[in-house]
């Protein structure tokens, strides 16, 4: 038999390999076996075995309730046997939900195991045939330390990814095609699949939903270029003039706005929170200062809210983008300076047409990647302003100054409406998904060029 | 300019000159103006004398008009004699009368209604003398900044200074403050105290303060050396080894990064429940670690940067991986390393939104950050404002300290991070 060709993949390999090759498509590690690998393919064939079993005892049943998440509701129930009305246990759609996405990710993890299990047979097969060492399972160990040392090194990672990030957002992504709302909460109701219906809502023009969506992702919009583009360059201009010439104790004067960097967000915003209420100090001063004769509604009033968040985003941000573009201000090349002086440019025309096509050219990528996270920014909304000023025109609990994830994190921690906090998470991943691409065309697009000119 | 003098660039003179020749007109327009009423900064100043009582800080008026007077007179000196030491003495009085300008912004309500001058006086019955005053205050001190070729970037350095510190050093005040309670109608505490801390550490059975900053630090210790590790393993393999599907793994990264972290928190929430781990504190390092391997980002990019060759000559030689891992790859990445752990530090220690899901009711188990949230409630602010204050601090200070100390790591990963 033709033991060696080329393009191996999951077809050739049935195709062209032999009886063993092709066994091992049924039982795994059956080309292990026969190749002188036998403790790994029994191995293989036990958790071949294993899941199998689960699938007959367990999986099946879990896979076929997800597809109506379950059809008795709690309730009284007339017990024919004993002629009287019992209290019975309902399904609990919700943990139908989260078992049957369970099932789903132990299937998947399976189904690599079974791909792995057929090339590493494969490849035992065309060691022997080729007369090439063949490793035991020592060495098969031994190897995970040096060219396995990805199986190694990556297992605790994947392993917590799988559980507690991708079954998680498997099951949330399936909950925005549910109606699990505060109407429909397990273990007293069922919820049922309802297809694009909460998509529907969200978007369509006349719900009260919709009333609530369009505002909050414009605002949220809003807020995502404001945040990044005012501490982009506030950062940027304050370190310029930390790093120019002449200035003296530049640690020092770094060291003071970094202060207001290392202290933990949540603890500087829910100071400035209360700083800026309505008997905070803010105000308090402001009036003994003379500048107001009453108190302003800085965290009360839809304008003066939004305008607070942005500039105390503001205070946050700056030393960061102030840290990070000192090290990129050093790498310009002094010479362009010193010639645009001999020519006769004044400090505003050496930053129009140096400083700042050179940090742009830079830092696109980090822009972008900066107004993800922004319109991502929990922190600075939740605890200064809570979201709040509350107005009757939006959806239960959004208020006016709460973006996308705010009113998410909202939605599931007050109200319950978890399909609609699914159905909004589903959005802001596609907006982050957009931004993404337009990144990564544009740096695409720039290892093409010359560089910085 | 008629003449030079070594050190000093007098092209700017002029400018400088007019500063200060307007600041001193100023000093007779009217500093206020209300109702028709007007009066100038040194007939305020004369009344000021004669008035009985007054603010203790009336004398920002005096030493207003004052340096006003001399730096005007010092300029006129420097002009018939221009040397470097003059100049540098105008400078420094033309500072401090701009400084002084600066104060009575928000003085002048003070004194004027100390004195009894004025009655619920508003900035916006500051005449136009006081604006000028203050504008050629400014105008002046740059363009004598300018002649002594001093950087003008000071002024602006030292405003933005006083402002980022401004809620930091109110906090830190209000932690020392002896008087309770939220609402208090001035700035500088009128007695200083420990009290606040020590509060917050003994009575034990109101706040578990203490329970709270240990639960945190522990959790935190264990995050950042787990994260580290993990972190570091993940984007070790990335980089130094080429594997089919490392691509892919990289691309279902990114795509599960750009889903909102905590949308999915209600689901794993109900995993720890099914792991019987809901409500311990394990909880927090468990979720933390599993996604660790998201932000390995920064770390790949600089193991990128280690030459290939190095790991080539480690194989000749007889090394596995392993042991290129820890015996070269880890020893060439201390920056990285301080970078990575400080990072998972501070994401532990200031996490808020899982652990306050998690623990719902259960104070015992509350972090830090979950407690002190929870201090500023409004129905709690005014008992405890100030020893969320001290709280505040307590939680803070590790990480100001750690910060400041590891800046020039923390700016390494992060001009890192931009470079890709």
């Amino acid at each position: 038999m033709k033991t060696e060709y080329k393009d191996r993949n999951f077809i050739t390999i049935f195709t062209k390999g032999d009886i063993f090759s092709k066994l091992s498509y049924i039982f795994c590690g059956a080309a292990n076996v026969r190749n002188g690998q036998i403790i790994k393919g029994f191995l293989f064939f036990l958790l071949e075995i294993a899941y199998i079993s689960f699938m007959i005892f367990k999986g099946g049943h879990l896979l076929h309730d997800l597809t109506t998440l379950g059809e008795n509701t709690q309730g009284m129930a007339f017990n024919e046997a004993l002629g009287i009305y019992e209290m019975q246990q309902g399904d609990n759609s919700m943990l139908i939900l989260l078992y049957g996405v369970v099932a789903i990710v132990i299937s998947a993890a399976f189904a690599a195991v079974w791909l792995f299990s057929i090339f590493s047979g494969e490849n035992a097969r065309r060691n022997k045939a080729a007369g090439k060492h063949v490793n035991n399972f020592i060495q098969d160990v031994v190897s995970l330390t040096n060219e396995n040392i990805r199986f190694l090194l990556l297992a605790v990672p994947v392993a917590g990814l799988s559980i507690f990030t991708v079954m998680p957002l498997i099951y949330m992504i399936l909950m925005a095609f549910t109606n699990y709302d505060s109407e429909h909460q397990p273990p007293g109701n069922l919820f049922d699949w309802v297809g694009i219906k909460n998509f529907n809502t969200l978007f369509a023009a006349s719900d009260r939903l919709s009333a609530t969506f369009w505002p909050v992702l414009g605002w949220t919009l809003i807020w995502g270029f404001l945040a990044t583009f005012t501490c982009y360059f506030g950062g940027m201009i304050l370190a310029m003039i930390i790093n120019s010439k002449g200035i003296k104790f530049k640690k020092f004067w770094r060291t003071i706005f970094v202060f207001t960097m290392a202290v933990p967000s949540f603890i500087s915003l829910r100071v400035v929170a209360t700083m800026l209420g309505e008997r905070g100090i803010f105000n308090v001063l402001l009036q003994q200062w003379g500048f107001t004769a009453s108190s302003l509604p800085f965290l009360t009033n839809a304008t003066w809210a939004r305008a607070s968040v942005v500039i105390v985003n503001f205070w946050i941000g700056v030393p960061v983008t102030m840290l990070m573009v000192s090290g990129i201000l050093m790498n310009i090349p002094g010479e362009l300076y010193e010639s645009a002086k001999i020519d006769g440019a004044g400090p505003i025309t050496m930053f129009r047409k140096i400083t700042f096509p050179y940090m742009w050219f830079v830092t696109t990528p980090y822009i972008i990647s900066n107004l993800i996270g922004n319109i991502n920014n929990f922190n600075p909304i939740f605890f200064l302003t809570g979201g709040e000023p509350h107005t009757l025109n939006y959806y239960k609990g959004a208020g006016k100054t709460d973006l996308l994830v705010t009113w998410l994190y909202k939605l599931t921690k007050d109200s319950n409406d978890y399909n609609l906090a699914a159905t909004i998470g589903i959005i802001i991943f596609v907006i982050s998904a957009i931004f993404t691409l337009i990144s990564f065309s544009r740096s695409n697009a720039l290892k093409n060029e010359e560089g910085f000119q | 300019m008629r003449k030079t003098v070594i050190g000093l660039n007098l092209s700017y003179f002029n400018r400088a000159a007019i500063g200060v020749v307007l600041g001193f007109i100023s000093l007779f327009l009217p500093y206020i103006s209300r109702d028709g009423e007007r009066s100038s900064m040194v007939s305020t100043a004369l009344s000021l004398m004669g008035a009985e009582g007054g603010s203790k800080i009336t004398f920002f008026v005096y030493c207003a008009v004052l340096l006003t007077a001399v730096s005007f007179v010092l300029g006129v000196v420097n002009f018939f004699k221009t040397t470097v030491a003059g100049v540098k003495v105008w400078q420094c009085v033309q500072a401090f009368a701009t400084a002084f300008w600066t104060f009575l912004l928000f003085a002048s309500k003070n004194i004027l209604e100390g004195a009894g001058l004025q009655t619920s006086f508003l900035n916006k019955y500051l005449g136009i003398g006081f604006w000028i005053g203050l504008a050629a205050a400014y105008f002046g001190l740059f363009f004598i900044m300018k002649v002594t070729q001093t950087n003008p970037g000071y002024i602006a350095l030292t405003i933005l200074g006083v402002i980022w510190l401004f809620p930091i050093l109110w906090i830190l005040l209000t932690a020392l403050r002896a008087e309770q309670g939220y609402y208090v109608g001035y700035f500088f505490p009128k007695g200083l105290t420990f009290q606040n801390f020590i509060n917050l550490f003994s009575n034990k059975s109101v706040l578990p303060f203490g329970r709270w900053w240990m639960n945190t630090f522990i959790v935190a210790s264990f995050i950042c050396v787990i994260n580290t590790l993990i972190v570091l393993m993940t984007s070790f393999v990335l980089s130094r080894t080429r594997f089919k599907g490392r691509k892919g793994f990289m691309n279902i990264l990114m795509i599960i990064g750009m889903f909102p972290g905590f949308m999915s928190l209600i689901a794993v929430y109900n995993i720890l429940k099914g792991l019987g781990l809901n409500q311990s504190l394990m909880a927090l390092i468990v979720v933390s670690a599993a996604g660790a391997a998201m932000g390995y980002h920064v770390s790949k990019g600089f193991f990128d940067t280690i030459p290939k060759a190095v790991d080539e000559a480690a194989i000749i030689d007889g090394a596995s991986r392993l042991q290129i891992f820890t015996r070269i790859t880890l020893p060439l990445s201390k920056s990285i390393i301080v970078y990575t752990a400080l990072g998972s530090f501070l994401g532990a220690w200031s996490d808020y939104i899982f652990p306050s899901m998690l623990f719902g009711d259960k104070q015992s188990s509350y972090t830090a950050a979950v407690g002190l949230y929870w201090l500023t409630d409004f129905r709690r602010i005014d008992t405890y404002y100030t020893q969320f204050a001290a709280g505040a601090v307590v939680v803070a200070l590790p990480i100001v300290i750690l910060f400041i100390w590891l800046q020039r790591f923390y700016v390494e990963g992060l001009s890192g991070s931009v470079k890709g």
